[in-house]
């Protein structure tokens, strides 16, 4: 598939944006002994409105007739693009009543009604990360993203941005950073595995050319060939869904999304306690975690194989 | 782990029900409707065109039409992107003063100016020397008209494309049954239930070919398809042969072998329609030898079986002997032309194991194709319940058909062997019996005529005067030749010369090298309509393209003046000093007559024409009024008053009032005052009229008993008399042995009381290739090109959406194919170390290329092959300069060359087929080697980009064509937002 | 009414007479323009609803080529329908047509990645996608003669390799052709229920041989004897 920039953004920037809110939801609701204070709580969803407002406004930045942006919601009965555009937009005034009643009084975080609130948060911005993973997971034309892995991978790089900035957001105000450590370290353990899982998965094309035409050609026994696409030149197709990657290309750019968006940013929260200016550490390690998974979701795309291919010359996709 | 795709199942609420209040999406009220024919190509089909604000709203295929029923093909499908093509002449041009020929640069003058300045110039040649003017037409559909022209003019420096098209298939048919392939006949596509197609991949036939392969599919017959490639019609054969190319007469020769061994033959068909029972002279070496003995009145004789003794051949009731060596009662050693024919046939020369070797068929399917045409034509045969009489009075109460069928094109003609493959390939019809017949190879009328059609070529030129004849006809003796005293050519193409006696056609491939060359002469004025001279219809186009900028010592032009007229701004337009702005064919008045190619149908007289369906935005005209006025402005005959007033006002004047003979004019329908008549009659001042209201065509319907065995049908013969088509009604016998043929070789051994070549060569070439019975020989070219340094064929062939150059302008064809590949074997490829889609160089005798391959499965092994005349001149056709037509697109033309490559011909001889002058095209032999690392894109040769004309348009970078605002679909939000839902 | 084409890929020459009908009819039509980019230009390229692809199965000299176009193929489980979010995308009730309401698409490219059969291309001039619409603007046009209300690319196919109609009647062309030749659907696999049907190249005909005569190839002319047939 072709690797829109915009596209990449939203995904990227939305899911950190939701990742960080729904911990910020959760953490209000279980503390994991740390109890933030107003400003932090406020600022961290500050960044976190501002990463995923970022994300949906690029994602129109793709759409040819965006003047029709607006009605993107409209089938969410069926559509998963649509439930997350209608549940995008739910989203800010449910956060907005949760965050003006936080600000209202603060003290109220702790009530019962509120760590429910606190918890719903978290779950509906999870289920955003979900639905954008589904509006690929849904494909069946595309067998390397039709697969629960995608949802996961969506909303465990997501929840692992989010926590990342909230490290730094928690060191930059000088709180005990030690016992939430281990649960970043093991959120980008958690992300780095499933996309483990999803590059295994897709090692192994699921269809081939026959499957696509055989049936009509049916000539047993035989091996099917493209001989001509039948013009020339480029196509909204063979644009849309002819891209196309050298191997090495491909292998370079995975490696440096696994050391870039993983390896490193764990690295360097891992030996985070033992330096001194940690600051500029985290900042690093949330820059080449961005950057990594802007990579990792360029993958996403670029080695995703539509079946409409099979038709255009390929073998298998 | 899989997703089910969305967890949804798509239930029936999910659909939309407001949508069946669909729009009133056209408005018909503002939409016309108007009939023409199409001229995509030339296969003539009807069209209807729907108008809508002055714009073509649709352009669809008439169903009342005989040619096509209603169906269109992608050409014609995209007429209304060559109506607005930017590459269109806009108004008459001269070259820039000062500029050099060929760059294209130039300035507008008037209609007037232009035709002044024609006339004056036309009308010195003609007072002084007609034959200075040189008149070639490419693939027009006007030869009637233009040859008319010519013929007033006095020049015999006249003809069309068919001499480097495929003269080699309409002379073999001509010279064999009255009638051919091409456009002469067609098979019989409603009973056929065994076809097959010979070197075919589009055809003249376009939309028929395809319609009657689906009456034969419907049917279940068989459909077997010799080619070296798969592609288009032979990717839906049963059965492929991928024949070397150049060795067609083998395998047909080889089939009639097989035949001949196991018997299978219609002997009556033979003995009734053909001359195979005519005796032949058998005195080998001598004077004589090889003609028919014949009586005092010179009428050929037969053995008879019962009399025992020389009868006439052509004498009702004899019963003639189709086997045996007889003596005449003069002692001459006879024998029957038929035991000519299987002493040869059945020889081990013709056996399938030998023929497998030559063309690289298995012997064993040349056995079985030759017992299953045998079965379909003998044991499937078919009969048509008509009364009918043949020409000996006897009367049938059936026809019986012989229900198989072939066709065969330019991959048979485009070699110089290719019309003795061609009439081996009506051999192996006649054999079966199956010629004219139900489910066989039909004529289409006019046709069949006499063998040979009884029109002599043109000779004599008469400062002043018209022709004697039309420019083309038909030798049968060397007495017919245009040459002189000498024995040199008179027509600057040296057709109907020595090296090619029966150029029915022409050999307009030869006209630029010679009136260059000054040989025979050199000329005046040369005049292309309708033809790309300076690129795809020419052999050897880089030279060509010199060749036409070549000038004299004293720096005058050695075609010291050159017209093109054109409707697009094609390479050649760019080579003349004079441009006639054609029409395109939506805007002009036009016939297609049945003095032409016809258009008829096996069982129906037809004609059609052409009427402006738009008003032309541009200063154009059509070349038809052009050439009546430049006729009457030089006042031939024809078109001239006693009193030397114009006698037609105009080219639909002209149309209507012109006859050929008394009551024959250019349209056959609703002749006669009142439109009464058909096919014969006075003129009729509404003829077109008529022909408007009709659809635009003309169709007369045979009756039942005229509908096959034309040649020897009593009552057809009288009606072809009657209406014009034939001047005799005597039968018309089916030449297996051509007499004519063996005169020439005669003349070529120094045995023939009359005109004889004097060169060394000619007489090899008459004496070697002029055989009275097909005969395979391999290629001139391959005869004298070292097989070594240039192991593979090289053919071309035309894709079903391009009409050779012209549809490189066209925005929607082009988007299927802007340039072109080299195509060849993968597994041969890959043995080579050529990588698919790698950038190759493809060399010959001539010159070589850079083109990018493609490997493919379906393309015998020893052959390479691309699509015709999809590349490009830069800057031509409306085409921006970096248009892949010109950096990718490629022509093999420039591998081909016009002269034989062989060292030991003396002077350069044409290469083409020794006896009609068909251009051989596909004897092309090529080297192919991988394009150095960095040689790595990019076509070779190049040639420098065009300048634009004066005028053309600025072309968009985005094409939105349309008639209207559209009417768009719509659904409601309610629906939006009530269909469908989650899974219950 | 279950209304699509049946494609014989038995006939098919691969003419592309159909892509160009359709283009012609419908860049004048209720989707149109039909945007071509660059028409005079490199790499020419343009919005086209059905396309002809070839292909080659075997190996010489036992190869077969095949000619296969491919249009919308007006699915029963048209995922394009589905995932569509602004509701642009929908298929009738009554006749199952897959049609774009240009006024509410919003150019996401959502459906053409939904589509398994490369039917949808977005006009980029317009940001609109377009797709076959099965030429509802010709099938229920009353204003035009009866035999042609059919989409333009089944009119014109010279080979009549494309029939138009009715799967739910079993007495359709349709129906009646696909039964006959066991019409196929392309990629069954995914699940969209196309409605198109293939028919696939039939098997060779195999025609009989004429008996020969034994030993057939020792027989020499001199062994015949002239027929009596008079003239
Ligand atoms: N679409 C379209 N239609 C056209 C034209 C066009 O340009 N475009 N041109 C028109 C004109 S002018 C003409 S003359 C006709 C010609 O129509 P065709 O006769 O169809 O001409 P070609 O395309 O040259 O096809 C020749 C075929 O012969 C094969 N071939 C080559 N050499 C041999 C051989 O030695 N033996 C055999 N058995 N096959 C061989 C080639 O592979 C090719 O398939 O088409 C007319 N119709
Ligand atoms: N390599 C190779 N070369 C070949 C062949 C091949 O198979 N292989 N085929 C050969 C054959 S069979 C043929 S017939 C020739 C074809 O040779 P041509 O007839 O020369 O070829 P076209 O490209 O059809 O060019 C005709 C010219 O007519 C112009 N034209 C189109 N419409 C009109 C009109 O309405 N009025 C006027 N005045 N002009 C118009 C076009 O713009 C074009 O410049 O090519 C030959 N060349
Ligand atoms: S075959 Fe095609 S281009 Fe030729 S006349 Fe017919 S419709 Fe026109
Ligand atoms: S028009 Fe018919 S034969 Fe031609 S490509 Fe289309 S389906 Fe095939
Ligand atoms: S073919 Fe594609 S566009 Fe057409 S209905 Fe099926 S999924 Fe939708
Ligand atoms: S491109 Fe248009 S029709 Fe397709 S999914 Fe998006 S909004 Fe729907
Ligand atoms: S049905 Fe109409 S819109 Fe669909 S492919 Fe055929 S011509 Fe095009
Ligand atoms: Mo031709």
């Amino acid at each position: 598939m072709h690797p829109a920039f915009s596209v990449i953004f939203f995904t990227v920037t939305s899911g950190a944006g939701y990742g960080l809110i729904a911990l910020l939801g959760l953490f209000q609701f279980l503390h994991f002994g740390i109890f933030l204070d107003k400003n932090t709580f406020f600022i961290s969803a500050l960044i976190a409105f501002l990463l995923f407002t970022m994300g949906l406004i690029s994602s129109t930045f793709h759409l040819a007739n965006p003047k029709n942006a607006w009605r993107a919601f409209m089938r969410f009965r069926t559509s998963w693009l649509a439930r997350e555009g209608l549940l995008a937009i739910l989203f800010y005034p449910f956060l907005f009543l949760y965050l003006y009643l936080t600000y209202i009084d603060y003290q109220i975080a702790n009530f019962i009604l509120m760590q429910t609130y606190s918890f719903a948060i978290f779950i509906f911005a999870i289920v955003i990360i979900y639905c954008t993973g589904m509006i690929y997971a849904c494909l069946k034309t595309i067998p390397q993203w039709n697969t629960l892995w995608t949802p996961v991978n969506y909303i465990s790089i997501g929840v692992f941005l989010g926590s990342l900035i909230f490290f730094f957001i928690l060191d930059f105000f000088n709180y005990e950073v030690d016992p939430y450590k281990f649960y970043l370290l093991l959120a980008i353990a958690f992300a780095f595995f499933m996309k483990l899982i999803y590059y295994f998965r897709i090692r192994e094309p699921r269809h081939n050319i026959g499957q696509a035409t055989n049936a009509a050609i049916k000539l047993k026994d035989t091996n099917v060939r493209l001989l001509d696409v039948g013009h020339t030149g480029s196509t909204f197709l063979t644009d849309e869904f002819g891209y196309k990657v050298a191997s090495r290309k491909l292998l370079k750019i995975k490696l440096f999304a696994i050391i870039s968006g993983f390896f490193i940013p764990f690295l360097l929260v891992y030996i985070h306690s033992f330096i001194y200016e940690n600051l500029i550490f985290c900042l690093t390690a949330i820059f080449l975690a961005f950057i990594g998974m802007v990579a990792e979701r360029w993958l996403f795309f670029a080695q995703a194989k539509h079946v409409v291919n099979l038709y255009h010359g390929s073998q298998n996709v | 782990m899989s997703v089910k795709q969305d967890k949804l199942t798509f239930k029936k609420d999910l659909f939309s029900n407001n949508a069946s209040k669909l729009p009133k999406f056209e408005n018909h009220d503002k939409q016309t409707q108007k009939n023409t024919t199409c001229y995509m190509c030339a296969c003539r089909c009807g069209i209807k065109v729907t108008l809508e604000n002055n714009k073509i709203r649709y352009i669809q295929g008439e169903p009342t039409h005989p040619v096509n029923k209603g169906v269109l093909c992608a050409k014609g499908n995209a007429g209304i992107m060559k109506q607005i093509s930017p590459a269109r002449l806009r108004q008459p041009m001269m070259r820039k003063p000062g500029a050099e020929r060929g760059t294209s640069e130039f300035v507008p003058i008037s209609w007037d100016d232009a035709l002044d300045m024609l006339t004056e110039r036309l009308s010195k040649i003609r007072e002084t020397d007609p034959k200075k003017l040189a008149f070639f037409t490419g693939r027009d559909q006007m030869q009637a008209l233009t040859g008319l022209w010519a013929q007033q003019f006095g020049t015999i420096n006249w003809a069309a494309h068919g001499g480097f098209c495929s003269v080699n298939m309409a002379a073999a048919g001509l010279y064999t049954t009255g009638f051919s392939f091409w456009e002469f006949g067609d098979p019989d596509w409603e009973k056929t239930k065994y076809f097959m197609l010979w070197g075919v991949a589009e055809d003249h036939a376009s939309n028929p070919i395809k319609m009657g392969l689906n009456r034969l599919k419907e049917r279940g017959g068989k459909f077997v398809a010799v080619n070296p490639v798969r592609t288009g019609y032979q990717a839906i054969a049963d059965e492929w042969i991928p024949i070397k190319p150049g060795t067609d007469a083998m395998l047909a020769l080889s089939l009639i072998h097989v035949l001949l061994k196991n018997e299978l033959f219609d002997w009556e068909f033979l003995v009734r329609y053909t001359n195979a029972h005519y005796l032949v002279v058998d005195t080998p070496r001598k004077k004589g030898d090889g003609l028919f003995i014949r009586n005092e009145k010179g009428v050929p004789q037969s053995w008879d079986l019962e009399k025992d003794c020389l009868v006439n051949a052509t004498d009702p009731k004899i019963k003639p002997a189709l086997l045996g060596n007889f003596k005449s009662p003069e002692g001459t050693p006879v024998k029957t032309a038929f035991t000519i024919m299987t002493e040869r046939y059945m020889s081990d020369e013709y056996s399938p194991e030998n023929a497998s070797k030559v063309c690289g068929v298995p012997a064993k399917q040349i056995e079985k194709i030759a017992l299953e045409l045998a079965h379909v034509a003998f044991k499937e045969s078919i009969e048509v319940e008509t009364e009918w009489t043949d020409w000996t009075g006897r009367k049938h109460d059936k026809f019986i058909g012989r229900p198989v069928s072939m066709h065969a094109m330019r991959g048979i003609s485009a070699h110089s062997n290719g019309f003795q493959a061609c009439r081996a390939i009506h051999f192996l019809q006649v054999l079966l019996g199956s010629v004219d017949c139900p489910g066989g190879h039909l004529a289409k009328p006019p046709y069949p005529k006499h063998v040979a059609p009884p029109i002599k070529p043109g000779k004599k030129v008469v400062p002043g005067q018209p022709l004697e004849s039309f420019p083309l006809g038909f030798p049968t003796e060397p007495e017919d030749l245009a040459i002189d005293d000498d024995g040199n050519p008179l027509r600057i193409d040296k057709a109907y010369s020595w090296e090619a006696p029966i150029a029915n056609h022409g050999l307009m491939h030869m006209a630029i090298t010679n009136a260059v060359a000054g040989d025979p002469y050199e000329i005046d004025t040369m005049i292309f309509f309708m033809a790309n001279m300076a690129w795809n219809s020419t052999m050897n186009t880089t030279k060509m393209r010199e060749n036409l900028c070549a000038k004299n010592a004293d720096g005058e032009y050695k075609i010291p003046f050159l017209v093109v007229c054109d409707a697009f701004d094609s390479e050649t337009v760019g080579y003349a000093d004079l441009v006639i702005p054609d029409t395109t064919y939506l805007e002009r008045y036009d016939t297609i007559s049945i003095l032409d190619r016809p258009i008829s149908e096996p069982h129906a007289v037809c004609d059609s024409i052409r009427a402006p369906i738009l008003e032309p935005d541009r200063d154009v005209r059509p070349w038809q009024t052009v050439l009546v006025e430049l006729a009457s402005r030089l006042k031939f005959p024809a078109f001239t008053k006693e009193n030397g007033d114009r006698k037609f006002k105009d080219y639909k004047d002209f149309i209507i009032n012109f006859e050929k003979a008394p009551g024959i004019g250019f349209l056959a329908g609703w002749r006669g005052e009142n439109g009464e008549n058909s096919l014969k009659g006075k003129p009729n001042p509404n003829q077109w009229e008529k022909y408007i209201e009709n659809k635009c065509f003309f169709e007369y319907k045979l009756a039942d008993h005229h509908k096959y065995f034309r040649g020897a049908n009593k009552d057809y013969l009288e009606f072809a008399k009657k209406s014009g088509f034939n001047a005799s009604s005597d039968p018309i016998i089916i030449e297996l042995y051509s007499e004519k043929l063996q005169k020439f070789k005669l003349a070529g051994m120094g045995l023939y009381d009359g005109p004889q070549p004097k060169k060394e060569r000619d007489q090899f070439r008459l004496s070697r290739f002029f055989d009275p019975i097909p005969e395979y020989y391999i290629p001139l070219e391959h005869r004298c090109t070292f097989s070594k340094a240039f192991p593979f064929y090289a053919i071309t062939q035309r894709p079903m959406f391009m009409y050779h150059s012209w549809d490189s302008q066209n925005a929607w064809l082009r988007q299927l194919q802007a340039h072109n590949y080299m195509h060849m074997n993968k597994e041969k490829g890959e043995e080579l170390g050529i990588e698919d889609l790698s950038w190759v160089w493809v060399e010959s005798n001539t010159g070589k290329i850079k083109v990018q391959v493609k490997l493919m499965e379906g393309c015998q092994s020893d052959t390479l092959w691309t699509w015709n005349a999809i590349g490009k001149q830069k800057g031509k056709w409306g085409l921006s300069d970096d248009a892949n037509e010109s950096t990718k697109g490629f022509l093999m033309n420039h591998l081909i060359n016009e002269h034989l490559p062989c060292a030991d011909t003396g002077s350069p001889v044409t290469n083409s087929d020794p006896i009609t002058g068909q251009a051989a095209w596909y004897d092309l032999k090529v080297n192919v080697y991988p394009a150095g690392p960095d040689e790595q894109f990019g076509v070779y040769p190049n040639f420098e980009a065009a300048s634009k004309l004066p005028g053309s348009p600025e072309t968009n970078d985005i094409l939105r064509y349309n008639t209207k605002k559209p009417v768009r679909l719509s659904r409601s939000i309610i629906d939006i937002l009530t269909k469908g839902g989650f899974e219950k | 009414m279950r209304l699509g084409l049946v494609v014989d890929l038995d006939k098919c020459v691969g003419c592309n007479a159909c892509a160009i009908a359709c283009k012609q009819w419908n860049t004048s039509g209720t989707s149109g323009s039909l945007t071509d980019y660059r028409p005079y230009g490199p790499d020419p390229s343009g919005v086209f609803f059905n396309r002809i692809r070839h292909y080659e199965t075997g190996t010489y000299p036992e190869n077969k080529t095949v000619h296969f176009p491919m249009s919308c193929m007006h699915c029963e489980e048209a995922a394009c329908v589905t995932v569509c979010p602004t509701g642009a995308s929908y298929k009738r009730e009554e006749d199952g047509i897959v049609l774009v309401d240009p006024e509410k698409c919003m150019g996401c490219n959502y459906c053409a990645w939904a589509c398994p059969y490369g039917a949808r291309e977005l006009d980029r001039e317009e940001g609109i996608m377009k797709k076959c619409t099965l030429c509802v603007d010709r099938i229920y046009d009353e204003n035009l003669p009866k035999e042609e209300r059919k989409p333009a690319c089944v009119m014109t196919c010279p080979t009549t390799a494309r029939y138009f109609g009715d799967f739910d009647d079993p007495n359709s062309e349709v129906s009646l052709a696909s039964k006959k030749r066991e019409g196929q659907e392309l990629f069954p696999e995914l699940g969209y229920k196309p409605v198109n049907q293939y028919l696939s190249p039939r098997k060779k005909v195999e025609t009989k041989q004429h008996e020969t005569k034994e030993p057939s190839l020792v027989k020499q002319v001199k062994d015949w004897v002239n027929q009596v047939v008079e003239l």
